[in-house]
């Protein structure tokens, strides 16, 4: 490469067009540099006025999300999102009911309403929301590094999770557990045990705690199955309509969505009554940090109450307006006193909650009821109704 | 070649055959019957070899048609995600952009096609052989396929007695499929209808120009949307719509027609400009008597060879526009930059005129005849100066916009590059403006990719599906190219550090499993990072797949260095040329055309290597198919129909780009020298 450095210019042939290629070789390089290294700490000098809510990938991973981080050492990440004006909301993308990518590029169901309840109780508006659509693996990490406010993509509250990871669970907004599923023609019926399946073969999908959790049932059973497992579950679905599986085995809510969806001329069974785990699912925040989590938790409860006082997003204004709400009502939907303005929010904020998203049963409905998933009878009834969806008062 | 083109049309002027072609001359075409008896039973052997051939194929053809057409297919869960697969979350009145950006690279391949094309014809006969085996294929499928599962009136399948499906008579498939049949009937009709017409030998070479069919056919299905009632199924407010009355796509009939009308306008704009140069050459040609040179360029009917050098400043800037497109196209018409104008005024236009005036200046002078030595001198101390920048940046010593970073850097490099431009004035004066050029876009690309995007999505990533395989696999092929050549030449270099750098990076980058490099770019790079840096998942994974795309990019091109003959460098020094000037003008031309075929198998590899993306949690166009779709609570595990779609749509791509290296290895006279 010496010829680089060397004075020999008796040929020179280079033109215009070769000037123009040696720029496009510079721009290369420029651009791969570029690519690399714009979100260095110094751009924050320059960057450091605008805000940080940023829509679109590129722009986050650059400084805003620097500088999310280090407003989080430093403070409230309540008064972060409410300067940002956007929520940063975790979600699956791809879960059934919890939440979906609609083809229209939006994302429902049950953990997304939840993400715009926060929104709405934060910011008064449900829309605010950015969704981040994360793998199962990605979750905790994403949370941690600031990517994410909040966390709603069932996840189960474990003890380890809970002490492990810089994270705080909030309340659980849905209890799931972990069942069965066979054919009626097999000779299983809705009471059917583990012990029922010996000598069968049960699928599950890989890499989750589904796994073991079938493993162990089968152990304290004293039974022998034939434990096969897949990628994905659809996989394991097809297997199971294809007769490759005796029974297939995952969260309940999973199973029914399945069993109302695929199961055809075909007589599937769902069991046994009391699943063999217990999947407590609920929104997950940044350990530390209070006023956030009080928000958050407050916002889940007050769904909750609204539920029991039969306050829906459709009749809050008419009960609002006749004076038909009882005292706790009134508080918590801001009519009188400062529980709310006391944890940093405006007062109205639940009842914006309420009447962008709906109560506790309304959201389980909207999106849980299509799928086949019932409260009734149901860990997830109201606790009147012999259920686990109780909430503290709002005084 | 697959397709070995005929001789000479009989309209050629000269007898220069059209398009570039060694086929033996004509070789008497046989009857029908004696051929298939040559071709295919020759002896025992081979026609059980063909028999068995012919019904393995019948078989994946039959399996496929089943699969397709069968009832339990819910190709809705296609149709209605069309626009989830292809974008994703980008916001439906924002979509003037979309095809703002379709236009312009239509635009942009309508002129190139208009220039440089030179696509030569596809004889009748051949267009009558695949009209015919279309229909043909056409008819086969619908007798092979199984008859349909009947419904009774509510729409159910019925079951016999022992739950196996009833099926239709084969009488009655054969007759609901009346349409299809139709369609053989149709495609197998105008075949011979035009291979009666034009029994005389000669005529079936007369040849349809390629840009005929490449432009008339997506013409014909542009203009079927208005004739044809697709059906039309949507999602509002959560309902789904299917409205089979609907035109397809009410809302993209419009601009796919105008769409088109642009394509054929630039090809048109394109060819003018370009007869236009050849009937200029021709006449300066004429008039200097210089007619060998000339007859070059008017042999074959719609095939002239452009005469060298002309319109060499369009080609430039149409070159120029396509390199610049994806950024252009990505940052400022998808995500319409919201820039900070007080920041532009107040810091890069002052800084960016800086560094204009004074690289100019520094430039000027390192171009001096008479720089010699200390002109050396001195760009090796800009370019310490600028390593140092980086190494300070890394360490947090002081802080420099990063654009400053870039920019000096970038003028030593300009610096070292110098004395190849020194001592004639006109020289020094492009190096100077390439300069200026770079500072421009340099500045102006900082500018625009750090500002925020005014465009609001409802998930953190403002495109997904197609528009990221494409957009990962364009930025990827651009950035990795000049990084791979420039890795073949050090790997080839006579300088041991630049030798055993690449060779090492070359070696550990191609032992390493892609899968495992982009999870170590999108989850262990972040931690490596200094404190403050950030990198989004996206430009990590355009990293990693540029990184090793580059190592075996460079392995093909110094392939072809090496097959570049010593006689070829002697030959250059001898002239005089430097290193740098051999290497440009003389051993690079050379071995990245005899690399091109690698070179392209490497592209549509990179190109399909994207579908990685849905691993490391990237809503890519495979996850959409494959996690999304399913996952819907309409369409519950609806995969297979997301699958067969997204592979017809890589096949498509990969095909097109496969066909092109094939014309372009023909162009530049591959394999027949």
């Amino acid at each position: 490469m010496e010829g680089m450095f060397s004075m020999n210019r008796r040929f020179a042939p280079i033109t215009r067009r070769s000037a123009l290629r040696l720029g496009g070789v510079l721009m290369a390089i420029a651009l791969v540099a570029a690519a690399c290294g714009s979100g260095d700490g110094d751009d924050q000098d320059v960057d450091g006025d605008e805000p940080a809510a940023t829509t679109e990938a590129e722009a986050a991973a650059e400084e805003p999300e620097a500088e999310v981080t280090m407003t989080q050492d430093a403070g409230d990440l309540l008064a972060v999102v409410q300067d940002r004006g956007t929520l940063n909301c975790g979600v699956s993308g791809s879960a059934v009911a919890f939440s979906e990518t609609q083809p229209d590029g939006s994302t429902t169901g049950f953990d997304a309403d939840y993400c715009r309840a926060v929104a709405a109780a934060i910011l008064g508006d449900a829309g605010a929301v950015n969704f981040v659509p994360l793998t199962a693996a990605e979750r905790f990490t994403a949370l941690e590094a600031g990517d994410i406010d909040l966390l709603v993509r069932n996840t189960t509250w474990t003890q380890s999770r809970d002490t492990d990871l810089v994270l705080d669970f909030g309340p659980t907004t849905y209890y799931d557990g972990q069942q069965l599923m066979a054919r009626v023609d097999d000779g299983f019926s809705g009471t059917s045990t583990v012990s029922d399946l010996d000598g069968t073969s049960v699928c599950t999908n890989a890499g989750t705690t589904t796994e073991k959790n079938i493993a162990d049932a089968a152990n304290a059973a004293g039974i022998d199955i034939t434990l096969s497992t897949f990628e994905d579950f659809d996989i394991v679905t097809e297997n199971f309509i294809s007769g490759a599986c005796d029974a297939v085995t995952t969260d309940g809510s999973a199973l029914v969505g399945r069993k109302v969806k695929q199961e055809g001329d075909q007589n599937w069974v769902i069991f046994p009554p009391t699943p063999i785990s217990k999947e407590p699912l609920g929104p997950v925040y940044i350990q530390n940090q209070s006023n956030f989590g009080d928000v958050v938790n407050w916002t889940v409860y007050a769904m909750i109450i609204a539920d029991e006082k039969g306050i829906t997003s459709a009749n809050i204004d008419s009960m609002m307006g006749s004076g038909d709400l009882d005292a706790e009502a009134v508080r918590m939907l801001g009519g009188e006193g400062e529980l709310q303005t006391k944890m940093g929010l405006s007062a109205d904020a639940f009842y914006n909650v309420i009447s962008q998203v709906g109560n506790y049963d309304e959201v389980y409905t909207r999106n849980l009821g299509p799928v086949g998933l019932s409260r009734d009878g149901s860990a997830n009834a109201r606790w009147t109704a012999g259920g686990l969806i109780y909430a503290p008062p709002a005084r | 070649m697959t397709d070995p083109l005929p001789p000479a049309a009989p309209t050629a002027l000269a007898a220069e055959p059209v398009g570039p072609t060694v086929s033996p001359p004509d070789r008497p075409s046989l009857p029908p019957g004696r051929w298939i008896r040559e071709n295919l039973f020759p002896n025992a052997r081979n026609s059980i070899l063909t028999i068995f051939a012919i019904l393995v194929a019948l078989f994946a053809y039959r399996g496929l048609l089943n699969f397709t057409f069968s009832e339990e297919r819910s190709w809705i869960a296609v149709r209605t995600n069309l626009r989830l697969m292809f974008t994703q979350a980008y916001p439906e009145h924002q979509y003037v952009r979309v095809w703002v950006a379709v236009g312009l690279v239509l635009v942009l391949a309508g002129l190139s096609a208009g220039i440089w094309a030179r696509w030569g014809g596809v004889t009748l006969k051949r267009l009558m052989g695949w009209l015919m085996s279309g229909g043909g294929l056409v008819a086969v499928g619908v007798l092979i396929r199984e008859p349909s599962v009947l419904t009774d009136a509510a729409g159910e399948s019925v079951r016999d007695d022992a739950g196996e499906l009833v099926r239709e008579s084969f009488a009655a498939a054969m007759a609901d499929r009346w349409v299809w049949w139709a369609v053989a009937l149709v495609l197998f009709g105008i075949g011979l209808a035009l291979w009666l017409r034009f029994e005389d030998l000669a005529r079936r070479t007369i040849e349809i120009p390629v840009a005929w069919l490449v432009f008339g056919l997506p013409g014909l299905l542009v203009a079927s949307t208005w004739v044809i009632r697709y059906g039309h199924y949507a999602f509002a407010d959560g309902e789904f719509i299917a409205e089979p009355g609907e035109l397809v796509a009410m809302s993209t009939r419009v601009p796919w027609t105008v769409m088109w009308l642009l394509l054929i306008g630039c090809y048109g704009i394109g060819r003018v400009a370009r007869n236009r140069a050849i009937a200029s050459a021709q006449a300066a040609a004429e008039t200097s008597d210089d007619a060998e040179a000339a007859g070059d360029g008017v042999a074959g009917e719609g095939a002239p060879e452009l005469p060298r050098g002309a319109l060499a400043k369009t080609r430039t800037v149409v070159n120029l526009a396509w390199v610049l497109s994806p950024f252009f196209l990505y940052w400022v018409v998808m995500r319409d930059p919201e820039i900070d104008y007080a920041h532009v005024f107040s810091t890069m236009l002052p800084m960016g005129l800086a560094f204009g005036v004074a690289g100019s200046a520094v430039l000027w002078w390192l171009t001096r005849s008479d720089a010699g030595e200390v002109g050396r001198l001195a760009a090796i101390g800009l370019l310490l100066l600028a390593a140092f920048h980086w190494v300070a940046a890394f360490f947090g010593w002081y802080s420099m916009l990063q654009v400053a970073r870039i920019a000096f850097l970038l003028l030593a490099v300009a610096g070292l590059l110098a004395p190849n431009f020194a001592g004639v004035a006109a020289q020094r004066r492009r190096l100077v403006g390439a300069w200026l050029f770079v500072v421009l876009l340099v500045f102006y690309g900082a500018t625009v990719i750090n500002a925020p995007s005014t465009i609001e999505t409802p998930t953190d990533m403002f495109i997904g599906g197609f528009s990221v395989t494409l957009l990962v696999s364009v930025l990827t092929i651009m950035l990795s190219f000049p990084i791979g050549v420039l890795l073949a030449l050090a790997r080839t270099s006579r300088q041991p550090i630049f030798r055993v750098l690449s060779t090492v990076y070359i070696e550990v980058i191609r032992g390493v499993p892609l899968i495992t490099l982009l999870l170590f770019f999108s989850g262990v790079l972040p931690l490596f990072l200094p404190d403050g840096m950030e990198i989004a998942e996206l430009a990590a994974a355009i990293l990693g797949y540029t990184l090793f795309s580059a190592a075996y990019l460079a392995e093909n091109v110094r392939g072809g260095l090496q097959s570049i003959r010593r006689g070829q460098y002697e030959a250059a020094d001898a002239v005089g040329l430097t290193t740098t000037q051999r290497t440009g003008f003389i051993i690079l031309p050379q071995s990245l055309r005899v690399s091109i075929p690698p070179l392209v198998g490497q592209v549509i590899a990179t190109f399909k290597e994207t579908s990685l993306l849905a691993i490391i949690g990237l809503f890519d166009f495979l996850r959409m198919a494959n996690s999304v779709i399913p996952n819907q609570s309409q369409f519950l595990g609806v995969r297979r129909e997301g699958l067969l779609f997204i592979s017809v749509v890589y096949w498509v791509v990969s095909f097109a780009m496969s066909k092109y290296s094939q014309r372009l290895e023909q162009r530049v006279g591959l394999g027949q020298r």
